[in-house]
């Protein structure tokens, strides 16, 4: 009755039994069977952090040596005794002390100003831009799913090519062609349902090639979304359950998704592109306290991330990179906090990262309306990580040729 | 005569053209083939979000053309035409957060349940439409809780009126002039947003008109805005408004904004771009241009009159056939309502609105102003899983209890502080001994196949019956067993749950 349950379940440790299933369930784990040895070289993984909200970039890489600073940011401002200072003028919001050190190993590189033409304040449609690579175009795609579906060209589908860490899918990951699994945590990733219904859920899943009453167009990619799934949930835990993490990482949600990532890291299964968001930076409002909060939760999870994958000796091949809808109002507003704004820094963080500060601080009194002038496109990041890291021509995936930046 | 591939297709014997369809009058005229349950469930998964079992039944005996003609020629309904509660909506920074979580909520909550609640799908359902065609999104750019049920009710107002008339009135709604940033639009100030949009997106599509149509049209719209300090009332503003001349789609004049639909609606592209819309939202995903040109041909006859462009379609030789049976996936709103239904339940839970978010889709609130893309763009490892884990719990769901607590979370909060709106919370999926009624207990088969109907109107494999048949004739040690009083409740929802897991179930 529940042999293919019983099945799995003795399967852990050994792929080869997969191959008995039916069919298209068989085709599926198939695939993971040939990634997994495939991912074997160890290969090259982005993480992506989506800093949810519109970070502000003034107070998170400080202009502590410009005294238009401390004028537009009366009561908000980072004083200069505070800063982390990286150089004569320019200096981390304390909160990210966990990341001086890597700084200073030349592992993060920050790139200032960058942003879009014609920037949009609105927090949908600017995460929209950034996430789609788009700034004037409406795409169905993101960019990172359009990066996944040129990869996996003509290779056996890989069921973890792209983890998204959270609950909804990330328009960044959604693609043409490439299923990207969204996980919250170990636990909740899998098919409800009590334990003998979950016999019978493999079977309805499963398909069986007896003949549906009626034929669809979307039929064959629904039953093979659900074993795709099926085949993920059921493979992740034993994927990770190797893995033991050698440092610990703080208890926040943000560490323990990058605990997870960490993880399938480890499994080593070809994943290509991570996700994961925290926020709400979304400061109008009393901003010292929730920003400062949130950034030592940023630098708190990263810097746990760095340590655990170096001693696993992955920190060469992991390259995180963070970007937020937009920046903030260089003026702050009569609640001590900011309005939304425009250019703001990216970071890079890896092994192979050329660390240092890239580009000028943007103006504070040069302004666009109030907001920073941006200098950087931000798909010239894109096409940076496109290109050097990942190895891929970025133009297709771009819709346009961009300039690369020597930071990885 | 009708063979047994034919009962179970459910297409019918005089219209099944093989290969390319080249004969488009044919395919838009009128279905005079076999009507079945399965069709007539068809029918009300299209123009509505689905039917009970007694839903089927009704629209079997009654036949097509008395189906569609109700389901077009609706009356008024009794539901509320505004949320329960206070919706009032603070956007300033220190605002009560609670409240805005209420008022969003309630709001969600009252279009949601209208769509399960409805005596008229069809208009509900339109309301959906519209709300994807001319996108504006709760509590985005300033947008109230108010304002959007404004805008729903203008939709219900023309779910199947006149789009010409509709579009007009868009033009100058609260929403709309809020989301695409029409309210900003001055003389002194141009915002080309709305005006761009209105051609791409809600008109004629792109490659229809030039940027310099773009400008000159956004001039004839200035001067609308909304009064946010006088309870947003919508206004024309002369001071506000360019007075000069502006040279549109090859037309001069001083043009208002009126002006400016009324040249969009005599284009040749509108009626193109609307069909094109209406197919795909209605017959299949990828029309033929055949079958766009019949389609806006009869658009066009009917002065844009969109009962006259539905009573084509929900009648044509074309909807009933195979190419279009199951052929378009469910959104989440139409998975979530359509398993409602299945199962006879009167209320749709805030914990739906969850689901519905992992599903990708958060009510009233599409991802940018093209609206929710639809079909393949639904489906992946997350969205699936989402999918099947909620209808798994509604299956098993016992009623307000059981749900408070499993969902827990300030949503559920904001809403139990209402308690007259807890009470119509619960989904109230009634008792499984009411699925199978009238089906002998003791006849496994009998009620696998009352399960699957419910579910899927026996779109499953022999296969998949076979292993929900063995579910319920099986206890957990794998033997034989058969359903008891003690065991029905808990096996026939764990039934449901498998033929809610079917494929099939994910298809319109």
């Amino acid at each position: 009755m529940s042999t293919r349950r019983q099945f799995l379940v003795q399967g852990v440790g050994g792929f080869a039994g997969f191959l008995a299933i039916d069919s298209i369930f068989a085709r599926a784990a198939k695939a993971a069977v040939q990634t997994s040895i495939a991912g074997a070289s160890a290969g090259r993984t982005l993480v992506v952090v989506n800093l949810q909200g519109g970070n502000d970039g003034l107070n998170t890489i400080v202009p502590y040596g410009d005294p238009t600073y401390y004028r537009v940011r009366p009561t908000i401002n980072v004083g200069q005794d505070q800063v982390l200072k990286l150089d004569d003028t320019l200096g981390l919001n304390p909160q990210l002390a966990p990341l001086k050190p890597l700084y200073d190993q030349h592992r993060i590189a920050i790139l200032q100003g960058v942003h879009y033409p014609n920037p949009n304040l609105s927090h949908f449609r600017s995460t929209e831009i950034w996430q789609t690579a788009a700034p004037e175009r409406y795409l169905d795609t993101g960019w990172a799913g359009r990066y996944l579906d040129a990869d996996g060209k003509g290779k056996a589908p890989n069921l973890f090519a792209g983890v998204a860490v959270g609950p909804v899918l990330p328009k960044l990951m959604v693609a043409e062609r490439t299923d990207v699994p969204t996980i919250s945590n170990l636990n909740g990733f899998k098919f409800n349902g009590a334990r003998d219904e979950q016999a019978q859920a493999d079977r309805i899943l499963g398909g069986d090639g007896t003949k549906y009453p009626f034929q669809s167009p979307y039929l064959q990619l629904v039953q093979d979304i659900e074993n795709h799934a099926h085949a993920a949930a059921n493979q992740l835990p034993h994927l990770v359950s190797g893995y033991k993490p050698a440092v610990e990482y703080p208890k926040t949600p943000f560490a323990q998704g990058l605990n997870l990532i960490a993880g399938v890291v480890n499994a080593d299964v070809g994943t290509k592109v991570f996700y994961i968001s925290l926020g709400s930076f979304d400061t109008h409002v009393g901003q010292r306290n929730r920003q400062d909060l949130l950034l030592g939760q940023l630098a708190g999870g990263l810097a746990a991330f760095y340590q655990d994958l170096a001693a696993h000796n992955a920190d060469d091949r992991v390259l995180t990179m963070t970007f937020s809808e937009f920046g903030r109002r260089v003026q702050e507003n009569a609640n001590r906090g900011t309005d939304h704004g425009t250019a703001a820094p990216m970071f890079l963080l890896g092994g192979n990262v050329h660390g240092g500060i890239y580009g000028d601080h943007p103006s504070l009194t040069d302004l666009d309306y109030g907001n920073l002038k941006w200098h950087t496109d931000f798909r010239s990041v894109y096409a940076t990580v496109l290109e050097k890291w990942l190895g891929i021509g970025s133009t297709p995936i771009l819709g346009s040729q961009f300039d690369t930046l020597s930071i990885v | 005569m009708s063979s047994s591939v034919d009962q179970l297709t459910g297409t019918g014997d005089e219209y099944r053209p093989a290969g390319a369809l080249t004969d488009f009058d044919e395919a838009l005229a009128q279905y005079k083939g076999p009507w079945n349950p399965r069709l007539a469930a068809h029918l009300l998964r299209r123009a509505g979000f689905g039917g009970s079992p007694s839903d089927i039944a009704s629209a079997t005996s009654a036949g097509m053309d008395a189906t569609v003609q109700r389901l077009i020629h609706f009356g008024s309904d009794s539901l509320p035409a505004a949320p329960d509660g206070d919706i009032s909506f603070d956007f300033s920074p220190t605002a009560d957060q609670k409240q805005r979580q209420r008022s969003f909520l309630a709001t969600q909550m009252w279009f949601v349940n209208r769509c399960l609640q409805t005596p008229n799908p069809l208009r509900e359902r339109m309301v959906y439409f519209w709300s994807n065609h001319f996108t504006s999104g709760l509590g985005q750019d300033g947008i109230t809780p108010q304002q959007m049920v404004d805008q729903y009710n203008l939709f219900a107002r023309y779910a199947l009126g006149n789009y010409a008339e509709l579009t007009h009135e868009i033009s100058k709604d609260g929403a709309m002039l809020l989301y695409l940033n029409n309210a900003q639009n001055r003389q002194a100030h141009p915002n080309e947003n709305y005006a761009r949009e209105l051609m791409e997106l809600f008109t004629m599509g792109v490659g229809n008109y030039s940027e310099q149509d773009v400008r000159e049209s956004a001039r004839a719209f200035t001067g609308w805005t909304v009064l946010r300090r006088q309870g947003d009332a919508v206004t024309f503003n002369p001071q506000l408004h360019d007075n000069g001349t502006k040279t549109f789609l090859g037309r001069t004049g001083n043009f208002m904004g009126d002006d400016i639909v009324d040249i969009i609606m005599q284009q040749g592209a509108t009626p193109r771009y609307m069909a094109n819309k209406f197919a795909r939202n209605f017959i299949y995903d990828n029309p033929e241009p055949g079958l766009i040109d019949a389609l806006a041909t009869r658009l066009r006859a009917a002065n844009y009159d969109v009962a006259r462009l539905m009573g084509v379609i929900l009648r044509s030789n074309l909807f009933y056939s195979d190419r279009a049976y199951r052929a378009l996936v469910k959104s989440p709103l139409e998975l979530v309502i359509g398993a409602h239904k299945a199962l006879g339940a009167t209320n749709v839970e805030p914990l739906a609105l969850n689901a519905m978010r992992q599903m990708n889709q958060i009510a009233m609130q599409p991802p940018n102003v093209a609206g929710w893309p639809g079909g393949a763009m639904w489906l992946n490892t997350g969205t699936l899983l989402a999918r099947i884990n909620y209808l798994n719990q509604l299956a098993l769901s016992k009623g307000v209890g059981q749900n408070a607590a499993m969902t827990g979370g300030d949503q559920m909060m904001a809403m139990v502080e209402n308690p007259a709106a807890a009470m119509r919370m619960g989904a109230n999926v009634a008792d499984p001994t009411q699925w199978i009624a009238g089906v002998n207990m003791g006849d496994a088969g009998a009620v696998t196949d009352r399960v699957l109907w419910m579910a899927v109107q026996d779109d499953a494999t022999a296969q998949q019956r076979q292993t929900i048949l063995s579910y319920l004739s099986t206890d957990d040690a794998g033997m034989h067993a058969a359903l008891t009083m003690e065991n029905v409740d808990e096996k026939v929802r764990g039934a449901m749950s498998l033929a809610f897991a079917l494929p099939s179930f994910q298809l319109a």
